[in-house]
């Protein structure tokens, strides 16, 4: 009894303590929030699991831009037709984990002077 | 794959509200557990269990299931892999599953050219047709296994 008491108070202070970000997306992308600049050559799509865009840095890359799910992206005021094809953004996120994959789990996303955080919860991580 | 984005489906799936490919997702988890749901029960009964249950009192029931639900998953999936076709490029879970899917169509084929196959519902099948066709039940089952292990892993890829 006492030794099943002392395993729940500790999985739940494990719980508690686990980081903030517990989604399975998270996992493979570095801890790190930075920002980048780039045009977008794939506009915003609500669809599948997340909802993703395509930018191009000034070095060339085009980095896939993966944002909330759908209602949350949605939700936080980014809709398909809000960014044109060819705007210019700034994205505040997470790269991935493998430098060789250009993608990057966002929290923030600039346009035209607005800021779009679809995750208001990290907000705080966006300098 | 850059076709199939941008086809009339791949819009579908794209143009319809932030809860449609959800939808869409939910139908084939659906599809998937009503066609392995089925066929698991076939597949065991072929390797020997519940012996004592007539062969073609299950596997009536369960070929059904099993056909409706392979239509369920097969439309949402096409459905799902047009939303974003070109992100799956180069998945290796992408590449298992369609042809695990392939090979356990062509064993489901083969099983109903059998004479076993053809003769389970006239008279009671030799030792031989029993192993033969427990054979191809656990090939069934590999197939499928292999199919939904790899296509539950795209999504971490």
């Amino acid at each position: 009894m006492r030794l099943s008491l002392f395993l729940l108070s500790g999985s739940i202070a494990l719980a508690s303590a686990a980081p903030v970000f517990a989604h399975h997306g998270w996992g493979g992308n570095v801890d790190e929030v930075t920002a980048m600049t780039g045009m977008v050559t794939e506009g915003v799509k609500l669809a599948g699991p997340h909802g993703t865009m395509r930018i191009k840095t000034t070095d060339g890359k085009v980095w896939d831009i993966t944002l909330a799910p759908p209602f949350r992206t949605s939700s936080a005021g980014l809709k398909q037709d809000t960014i044109p094809l060819g705007a210019m953004v700034t994205v505040h996120g997470q790269r991935n984990r493998d430098p060789n994959r250009y993608e990057m789990k966002t929290i923030q996303v600039e346009y035209a002077g607005r800021h779009y955080t679809v995750y208001p919860e990290f907000a705080d991580k966006v300098r | 794959m850059g076709w199939l984005e941008g086809s009339a489906l791949g819009h579908l799936m794209r143009d319809n509200g932030v809860w449609f490919y959800g939808i869409v997702n939910l139908t084939h988890i659906l599809g998937v557990a009503t066609l392995f749901g089925a066929v698991v029960i076939l597949d065991l009964r072929l390797l020997g269990m519940w012996a004592d249950v007539p062969l073609a009192g299950i596997s009536r029931p369960t070929q059904r299931m099993a056909a409706a639900g392979f239509c369920v998953a097969a439309v949402s999936g096409a459905g799902l892999l047009a939303t974003k076709a070109t992100e799956y490029i180069g998945n290796p879970f992408l590449y298992i599953k369609i042809p695990a899917i392939g090979l356990a169509l062509l064993n489901v084929a083969l099983v109903h050219f059998t004479p076993a196959w053809r003769a389970h519902r006239r008279r009671e099948l030799s030792p031989y047709e029993k192993r033969q066709l427990a054979a191809m039940g656990g090939t069934s089952l590999l197939f499928w296994l292999t199919s939904i292990g790899a296509g539950r892993m795209i999504g971490y890829w």
